[in-house]
């Protein structure tokens, strides 16, 4: 590895004070790096990488530190884009540090000529890429891949000398530990590191180059030959065909391959040369050099330069997608709605472990009319949306929330934004219900780093074996391989909103109308988000991944895509203009995605690392959905206010109804068809119900003739009436108690009797009174008056109430965990840049005097930090203080002194960034700043 | 964005009548879709993959049906759905059976993937011969019905270019003097002619004979044609020689009585389903000559061993006649697959509208039982419930009331129970016409009837079908096979005839009140309901009162 060093001892503020004044030199370290960039620049970074900034750094040094750590590094390389990615890749093969042209020939390959004996083999096995044709777009994309990676801290120093921190060089590097995307191997000293003095001679010997008086003079004059492109490629020449067939197995990689202790003559030639070197015992690996040399000097077989571009499935009329996703938004509305009504009395219980059984769901779908896929995609809908939740009981249920209520009273649109800016933002899938909890951690973090690790393992593979990847190992088995359950634990993937979001953008960046092919949508996101743990199959190009294997990612991108249509985000696969609005500030129509080629393309658009995380504040959130909501507002249908009345018992209502209508008609008729309208089929029993809801005959007939547009049909009349005729012949009811006697009169008697009030009596027959009072409190009323009342034994009380619509109390919706901290906003950034500098200046601020108790507080005497505090209010110059605060704690701070007065001094800290007052006492010295470093 | 049409997510069509675009949506939508209620002011058709595959079958692609639904519909249709039509009709096709010089008939595929995957299924192995090459398997030729039918439920449907055999020619001429075909039922004749085979829905009394005729003359070929039962066959008989060039000699009846193969011969399901000794020894009628055309008269009655039949016929021109095709065993699927597809269909008001029905006024009598009846009929057995109430005295009364107020008027009175029909027939003083009635004595009841000389007939259900009785104005339904919907359909169809004054014909249904007669009574009546027949309820006090 280099001597780069990131990581500097953090209490060396003034061993490395820079003598600042001079012209720039090259930056030593990241850290230096870092401070000779603007805020605007620093701010990027922490945008980028806001898992920097917490805690807030104290300064630049720790900041580098911080961005060095390797968790902070393989999430940045794991939001690189595949160019980025490649280029970062290319680095790490690279000298340490390299030149931009180094890198450049790493990418595009240099045309030197190669044997054209080799390349013939080689070629002919391989199928090499044009390469001249990507050169042109390499040369193109590489500034901006390299800003990326500066930019994110990930590479440092000026063109001349690119470094890579060390981190990423680290987990890039190929090593038998780590096989690199490359698939490029060690290089000769690496892979020499063990060898014996003798058996390099050896090699160097039999490569036609002299011995040499020591090893590492040896192992460089090998790797001098095998980077010399003329006269490797006359070592080359001199092989025998087979020897060359085995090199163009191990070219593209992986790089090992196994031999027997035997090795045959063709094996042999190679090994004598050094072209392959064993690194185990009966494997052997292609040196990087002779690979590089091999490949024409490319680090990898397909660089992607350009991100691929979405093809356009079909080009709609945008007043369509509008009307179909509005059609489908008022579909999503009406399907939720439905679901709650169904769950309206009590919905179903909570599965002890969380969530809802599958036979609940498959009931669900069933009365939704709908895949049970898609019916969890509703029920999650509603929960994200907190419209529904567990009701907490000892006897869990899912039911709606008081939130639900407050939603039906909003206009549909409103509905809408509401439950699409849930989806956008949540973080649970419904697309995971019914799959296993074990896909967990399948694209995951831990799941690419996992992968990583178990591949050691596997990555030896016989010299014969074509190229395969062990990737396809790396889901490990989870011990909790349960099935995971719509609104149960296990469904919440911190990388959705992203994605969503980012499917979005995405469509957002066709002309409107235009719908994407699924397919290079998701070629797109793979390549703007490799795996990590993905790109450890570089051998098979992306579009020949297998689909039954997709990654996290691409199985979450085609869900957003058919949810969104669901949803009706989008229509016949178009964003949608309140979808577009939706979304937000996103790229205007046909703006091609500036993300690789800032120098090409002036647009700053948000790319994917600001789309990384959805916009975190939620009124900007709420803007945008207040935005889709007006927008939508016109295309939705109006409701209407009647509804057809046929003979064969049928009303049709031809749109969506206002709501009291459509209550009441839920009641007193069978819904047989729904769609843009909805029929309705009356039948005795659904006149029944609305009899037992307390309509008479006269309230349904009065509401059938108001409200239908034709005639009612006499047999509707006659249904009514007749099943009116019948209902509530029979009479039900309930009493706490009651009073009997054959006398009349005593009843008479007692009804008449004023006291007898509280006891709420009521006269069922002429010897029978029902009363509210319970039959104890009845008797001691009934003896309170005088009368000698006998207790009979209570013969079953019938209870009958209605059932109450059925609320949880009042919940929240699920938060969306984010991956990682959110993105900061422009103030906090622009107050954690201010607060670092401040701290870096206090760390590294030269100090004129006390010179030697460096890194210690300054003391000075009482007199002497007066004076100067005065002097400094004055000038208005900062000082740099030692303070002592009230617990006793002692830091250094950098302040300005506005005034001192009664023994305080009020200042300016720019550490704290706030004007704060300090007593005179606790300040234990004071010292000047460097007339530069203000 | 103001179509007639309304898209449901049922795959239902809503089309508002009353919409100005209404008849030219009807016509754009009416090759794929099934028109499945037809009630006054919104018409429901279903989008059925049989219907689209019909469509295809007729050379629709999936293009005109999305740009119909699209162009008419009143909302936004959903894409999903779209898409699920495009893929059924591209199911169509991928198979064809044809004729091969060499192997005769073959089953040959455009896509091998789904060959495979038919070949693979068990039900259709049995039916299928050699794989002539990876694309083409051979067909047993008598499975010809049989592996249509299979292949359509595997969602495979195959398309038959086998054609069809002439038969035996037989000159047969309409003979339009004094009359022509309707419009509608010229048009039947070619949309059936045009399709090879299939069903017309035609409503009672709307001239199904004629169509029959009319395709007899199209086929110039020998005919054989299936009817309910021997009276029918009579009329069949009557109508053949009277409106073509047939004669008495050239037409034959093969039934309980005659077995007699002609040209033209008409045989009854009855003697066809005749088995002795676990064989249907008629069966073989249909082998006898070589027919050109099969008539399948009343075909929703088409009993299963012919079911079975007729797939060995495929390769004959069929022909099927109903006028509900609503078969309360469920099996309109089988019908469509064997005889073929619904060739054409008119609303019963459109005809009636056009003027070849009479208009009928369809009224409910509501009759209140009186409480000695209403108490028997609470304690009565479950199975024994209907009859009671179907068979109350004071139906009778209210019946005989009926009879009266329409005193002059030539009158049917049908019902279910022999016995309460004997009582009515007793109370009224008219001939009682039932099973065990000779089909000579049918034909002099009905010849009398028709003249004239009898003004009331109380009919079984014997009498159900293809009787023609021009002048009877008011049929009064007295009991019924429980909840048959096409039961009510045909016994409206009796008085349907256009009657020469042009007035309209009345149909009572005599119902019990709060029984299950009254459920029942529903049922049946959704059929006409839907077919736009509003029943009048009235209530057997107020007409008693009035009358």
């Amino acid at each position: 590895m280099s001597t780069e060093q990131t990581q500097e001892p953090a209490t060396a503020p003034t061993q490395s004070a820079p003598a600042a004044a001079e012209p720039p030199a090259p930056p030593r370290s990241l850290a230096e790096a870092l401070r000779a960039r603007d805020d605007a620049s620093l701010a990027a970074l922490l945008r980028a990488r806001p898992d920097l900034l917490t805690p807030v750094p104290g300064d630049l040094t720790q900041l580098a530190t911080r961005a060095g750590t390797r968790a902070s590094v393989v999430r940045a390389l794991e939001r690189l884009d595949r160019f980025a990615l490649q280029t970062a890749e290319a680095l790490a093969v690279a000298p340490d540090p390299a030149t931009y042209e180094t890198l450049l020939s790493l990418l595009t390959g240099d045309c030197a000529e190669t044997s054209p004996h080799t390349t013939a083999v080689v070629r002919a096995s391989e199928a090499l890429p044009r390469p001249e044709a990507d050169a042109t777009a390499i040369e193109h994309a590489l500034p901006g891949a390299l800003a990326t990676l500066r930019e994110q801290a990930l590479v440092w120093g000026p063109d001349d000398r690119l470094r890579l921190v060390r981190t990423a060089r680290e987990l890039l590097t190929p090593s038998p530990q780590h096989p690199s995307p490359t698939g490029l191997g060690p290089t000769v000293a690496e892979a020499t590191a063990g060898m014996s003095p003798g058996r390099i001679q050896e090699i160097v010997a039999a490569a036609g180059l002299p011995t040499t008086h020591d090893a590492v003079s040896a192992v460089a004059a090998l790797t001098e030959l095998f980077t010399d492109r003329t006269r490797m490629s006359a070592l080359l020449d001199g092989a025998p065909t087979e020897s060359v067939v085995v090199l163009s197995r191990l070219v593209w990689g992986p790089p090992y391959g196994q031999v027997t202790a035997e090795p045959a003559a063709h094996l042999r030639w190679l090994l004598d040369r050094g072209l392959l070197l064993p690194t185990a015992p009966g494997t052997v690996v292609l040196p990087r050099e002779a690979a590089l040399h091999l490949r024409g000097g490319r680090a990898h077989r397909q660089p992607e330069p350009v991100p691929p571009a979405l093809e356009s499935a079909a080009e709609h009329r945008p007043q369509v997608v509008d009307a179909t996703a509005a059609g489908q938004a008022y579909t999503a509305l009406a399907t939720v709605e439905e679901l709650l009504k169904d769950w309206d009395e009590g919905g179903p219980a909570v599965l002890r472990a969380g969530g809802l059984s599958v036979r609940d769901l498959k009931r669900t779908a069933v009365a939704l009319d709908v895949p049970e896929p898609v019916a969890a995609f509703w029920v999650e809908l509603a929960y994200a949306a907190g419209l529904l939740a567990s009701d907490g009981e000892a006897d869990e249920r899912y039911a709606a929330t008081p939130a639900y209520d407050e939603w039906l009273e909003l206009p549909a649109a409103e509905r809408w934004a509401q439950l699409a800016s849930a989806w956008l933002a949540a973080t649970r899938t419904s697309g995971l219900v019914g799959g296993r909890d074990a896909d967990f951690d399948a694209g995951g973090l831990r799941g690419a780093e996992a992968g990583v690790e178990r591949e050691t393992v596997l990555s030896p593979s016989s010299v014969g074996a074509s190229a395969r990847s062990p990737s396809q190992h790396r889901r490990a088995p989870s011990a909790k391989d349960r099935t995971l359950s719509a609104l149960g634990p296990g469904l919440d993937r911190s990388a959705a909103p992203e994605v969503r979001h980012r499917v979005l953008s995405l469509l957002a960046t066709l002309p409107e109308g235009s719908a994407p092919t699924a397919e290079s949508l998701l070629a797109r996101l793979r390549w703007e988000r490799p795996l990590r743990a993905g790109a450890t199959q570089p051998f098979a190009p992306p579009s020949a991944q297998p689909s039954a294997q997709d990654d996290l990612r691409t199985r979450l991108a085609r869900w957003t895509l058919t949810e969104a249509e669901f949803l009706g985000v989008t229509g016949r696969g178009a964003l949608s203009s309140h979808g577009r609005a939706l979304l937000g500030a996103v790229p205007a129509p046909a703006a091609p995605d500036a993300r690789t080629a800032p120098d090409t393309h002036s647009a700053s658009t948000p790319g994917p690392h600001s789309a990384s995380a959805p916009d975190a504040h939620s009124a900007e959130a709420a803007v945008n959905a207040a935005r889709a909501a007006r927008l939508l507002a016109p295309l939705l249908p109006e409701p209407l206010d009647h509804v057809l009345l046929q003979a064969d018992l049928t009303a049709v209502a031809p749109g969506p109804l206002q709501r009291p209508l459509a209550d009441m008609l839920d009641v007193l008729a069978d819904v047989e068809s729904k769609g843009g309208a909805t029929v309705y089929r009356f039948t005795p029993g659904s006149v029944r119900r609305a009899l037992d809801a307390g309509r008479t005959a006269s309230d349904l007939h009065a509401f059938l003739a108001a409200h239908s547009r034709t005639p009612v049909p006499q047999p509707l009349a006659y249904l009514i009436d007749d099943v009116a005729r019948k209902h509530g012949h029979l009479r039900i009811g309930a009493a706490s108690a009651y009073v009997r006697c054959d006398d009349d009169a005593v009843l008479n008697e007692i009804l008449a009797d004023k006291r007898s009030a509280a006891l709420r009596l009521r006269r069922l027959a002429p010897t029978v009174l029902a009363a509210q009072a319970d039959p104890a409190a009845l008797l001691d009323g009934l003896r309170g008056m005088g009368f000698a009342p006998a207790a009979e034994s209570p013969e079953g009380d019938v209870l009958i109430a209605r059932a109450h619509a059925y609320r949880t109390p009042p919940r929240t919706a699920p938060e969306p965990v984010p991956d990682g901290p959110p993105v900061p906003d422009a103030t906090l950034l622009g107050g954690a840049v201010r607060a670092i500098r401040a701290g870096d200046r206090a760390s590294t601020a030269p100090r004129r005097t006390a010179p030697e108790h460096t890194g210690e507080l300054p003391r000075t005497t009482p007199a002497e930090t007066l004076a100067t505090m005065q002097a400094a209010v004055l000038t208005g110059q900062a000082v740099w203080i030692g303070y002592v605060n009230a617990e006793g704690a002692a830091s250094q701070r950098v302040i300005a002194p506005v005034r001192v007065e009664g023994g305080f001094v009020t200042a300016y800290d720019h550490t704290a960034d706030e004007v704060r007052t300090y007593p005179l006492h606790r300040i234990t010295g004071v010292a000047e700043l460097a007339e530069d470093q203000i | 964005m103001n179509g007639p049409l309304i898209v449901q997510s049922d795959k239902t069509l809503l089309l508002e009548v009353d919409h100005d675009q209404a008849d030219n949506c009807r016509r754009a939508i009416a090759p794929f879709a099934e028109l499945e209620r037809a009630p006054e002011h919104i018409h429901t058709y279903r989008v059925t993959p049989l219907g689209l595959w019909n469509a295809r079958a007729a050379g629709h692609d999936a293009e005109q049906v999305v740009d119909a639904l699209v162009q008419y519909s009143r909302y936004p249709v959903p894409h999903a759905l779209l898409v699920d039509i495009a893929e059924t009709m591209d199911r169509y096709g991928r198979l064809t059976l044809s004729k091969d010089p060499a192997h005769g008939l073959v089953l040959t595929t455009t896509d091998r993937p789904v060959l495979e995957e038919v070949l693979r299924s068990k039900r259709i192995k049995p039916l299928v011969g050699a794989r002539i090459d990876p694309d083409t398997v051979a067909v047993h030729p008598s499975e010809r019905g049989q592996i249509k039918q299979t292949l359509l439920k595997l969602g495979w449907p195959a398309e038959d270019l086998a054609g069809y055999v002439d038969g035996e020619a037989h000159p047969i001429e309409l003979d339009e003097s004094g009359w022509a075909l309707r419009p509608y039922q010229k048009q039947a004749v070619e949309s059936f002619w045009h399709g090879g085979s299939g069903v017309v829905v035609l409503p009672c009394g709307a001239g199904k004979t004629l169509v029959g005729a009319g395709s007899m003359a199209q086929a110039k070929a020998t005919t054989l044609i299936l009817v309910t039962n021997t009276v029918s066959a009579r009329q069949w008989k009557h109508e053949l020689v009277k409106r073509t060039s047939l004669t008495e000699d050239e037409i034959g009846e093969y039934s309980g009585t005659r077995k007699e193969i002609r040209p033209v011969t008409i045989a009854t399901y009855q003697v066809l389903t005749t088995k002795r000794k676990g064989i249907y020894p008629h069966l073989e009628l249909f082998d006898s000559r070589d027919w050109g055309l099969i008539v399948y008269d009343e075909v929703h009655l088409l009993p299963a061993p012919v079911f079975k039949f007729t797939a060995d016929l495929q390769a004959r021109r069929r022909l099927g006649l109903t006028a509900t095709l609503v078969r309360e065993d469920g099996r309109e699927s089988d019908v469509f697959s064997l005889i073929g597809p619904k060739r054409f269909d008119a609303p019963w008001k459109e005809i009636e509208a056009q003027g070849y029905i009479a208009p009928a006024d369809c009224i409910e009598v509501r009759v209140n039982l009186t409480d000695s009846e209403r108490l028997t009929y609470a304690t009565a057995e479950t199975e024994e419930k209907y009859r009671y109430c179907a068979t109350t005295d004071t139906k009778r009364k209210v019946t005989e009331a009926l009879v009266r107020r329409h005193q002059g008027q030539q009158t049917l009175v049908i019902g279910q129970y022999i016995d309460q029909l004997d009582e009515l027939g007793e109370h009224l003083d008219a001939p009682v016409i039932k099973g065990e009635t000779t089909n000579a004595q049918r034909e002099k009841l009905f010849d009398a009837f028709r003249q004239g000389e009898i003004s009331v007939l109380v009919v079984s259900k014997v009498a159900n079908f293809s009787i023609d009785l021009p002048e009877a104005t008011v049929a009064i339904q007295v009991s019924g096979t429980f909840g048959s919907r096409q039961e009510e359909a045909q016994r409206l169809g009796r008085v349907l005839r256009p009657k020469a004054d042009g007035h309209p014909a009345i149909f009572y249904s005599v119902v019990a009140r709060d029984t299950i007669d009254q459920d029942f009574a529903a049922h049946r009546q959704r059929f006409l309901a839907e077919q736009g027949y509003a029943y009048r309820i009235v209530d057997a006090d107020e007409l008693l009162a009035g009358g």
